[in-house]
């Protein structure tokens, strides 16, 4: 307990100089008006445009400048709306994940996994509400063993509700009067009909990604998810879902580019009460999903049946 | 003051830099206990899916040459930064620092890679103490 305390606190502390170095960088160069790419240019080409194109300081991309950048999102506007009055929530996104795909909870990096600022906003102390057995579940998941265990490792990529808000990639949402369709880059796809007196898929239908039903309250399109298979993590955390998942999503825009996404879990076999996450979905100026045909060369699967095998007796095959 | 804007923005970006996206976690195939920095010419840079790969020619002490496939970052990812298919052709001499495979074989994530002239590239490391 009190490593787990020191830990916290060092982590604390490292995003404190973060931040400071980052208020210390920028107001540096707003101040002297030196373009970044003086920096670059110290260490090798040109850098990319600035956004995901543009490589770290001090490290050059080859071909400098060829960065397939995404640039800063347009400045936000008002909502704009669709002909039947809804807000458009079409366009390219990526969700804020501030770590969650390495943990919902806030939590220090480790050997094993990057540090996180959390994204659960209830119960208010951020942290999940397992029952001891999911506790313990999680805990042996956190081993090189068990990595081998998550189904995106398989590249099952349709990897369950809500974990394609938070994990690091881009998406683009499709909006129609009756559905709001979600195209992953790394994540697969959701459907989601808008269709308020729809019914569920009966109780022996289990999906990876569950069975959709969305209707707007207000300016909210707020989703309900069941059916679920109970396979998936929650993330590379390991954190977990049952079959008895349910899952309700509210998606609140606050500008044009701006949603604010909640999704409040209710799982009574992995978790005392409910829990809601939020993540802040910007809009992306990419304008492009690019391709990601996990299959093609997963290599990385035999290594870790390897490294389970050696650490858990699984059988050799 | 050139010297301190540079170490400021250096600083704020390794802060900044989210991990590298995988599909798995970085210590259920790698070992951040095993650490190692090699040198060698490019056999093949394979852009592939979930992950690229740099296959890389090693001569060891003894003269033997030992074949290392290094794990990058996802291709896309690779693409969105900048890299492209005919950068590293066969023969190009990297130093890559990495971490090897749990399983003892020539494999490993790469952290870092450098040029002989001393150009380093993004690796795409998923290892999350790796330089971004």
């Amino acid at each position: 307990m009190v490593s787990e305390v020191s830990a916290m606190k060092k982590f604390k502390m490292q995003n404190a100089k973060c931040k400071e170095a980052t208020r210390v960088a920028l107001g540096l160069f707003f101040a002297v008006g030196l373009a970044v790419g003086d920096a670059y240019a110290q260490d090798g080409p040109p850098a990319p445009p600035a956004g995901r194109g543009a490589g770290p300081a001090g490290q050059a991309a080859p071909g400098g400048g060829r960065g397939r950048g995404r640039g800063a999102p347009p400045a936000p506007g008002p909502l704009t709306r669709t002909a039947d009055g809804k807000p458009d929530l079409s366009g390219f996104y990526e969700g804020v994940g501030r770590g969650a795909n390495y943990g919902l909870e806030e939590h220090p990096g480790a050997t094993m996994l990057p540090g996180g600022q959390g994204i659960v906003v209830d119960p208010p102390d951020g942290r999940l509400p397992m029952q001891d057995w999911a506790r313990a579940e999680l805990k042996s998941r956190q081993t090189p063993a068990r990595g081998y265990d998550d189904p995106t490792a398989h590249c099952i990529m349709a990897a369950g509700v809500p974990r394609g808000f938070y994990v690091p990639s881009p998406f683009f949402i499709m909006q129609t009067p009756t559905h709001v369709v979600v195209l992953f880059e790394r994540m697969a796809w959701r459907q989601i009909p808008i269709d308020a007196n729809r019914k569920h898929l009966p109780d022996t239908v289990r999906l990876w990604q569950g069975d959709s039903i969305g209707h707007w309250e207000g300016d909210t399109l707020v989703v309900d998810t069941t059916n679920f298979n109970g396979k998936s993590w929650l993330n590379e955390a390991g954190e977990i879902t049952s079959h008895a998942l349910h899952v309700v999503e509210r998606f609140t825009p606050v500008n044009a580019n701006t949603i604010m996404y909640r999704a409040t879990l209710t799982d009574p076999i992995v978790y005392t009460r409910p829990f809601t996450v939020e993540v802040q979905l910007n809009r992306d100026a990419s304008g492009e999903l690019l391709e990601v045909a996990c299959h093609e060369d997963n290599q990385d699967l035999a290594h870790m049946r390897d490294v389970k095998e050696a650490g858990t007796g699984l059988e050799k095959k | 003051m050139r010297g301190t804007i540079l170490s400021a923005t250096i600083a704020a970006a390794l802060c900044l830099a989210a991990p590298a996206i995988a599909h798995h976690s970085f210590a259920a195939e790698f070992d951040a206990d095993k650490p190692i920095k090699l040198t060698g010419k490019v056999v093949e840079m394979r852009w592939s899916n979930p992950h690229a790969w740099i296959y890389l020619d090693v001569t060891g002490a003894n003269g033997k040459v030992e074949r290392w496939a290094f794990e990058t970052g996802a291709a896309n990812g690779l693409f969105r930064r900048g890299w492209r298919k005919e950068d590293l052709p066969a023969g190009t001499v990297l130093v890559i620092q990495g971490w090897q495979a749990r399983n003892g074989s020539n494999t490993a994530n790469a952290g870092s890679i450098t040029f002989q002239d001393g150009r380093r590239l993004f690796a795409g490391s998923s290892n999350p103490n790796a330089e971004k």
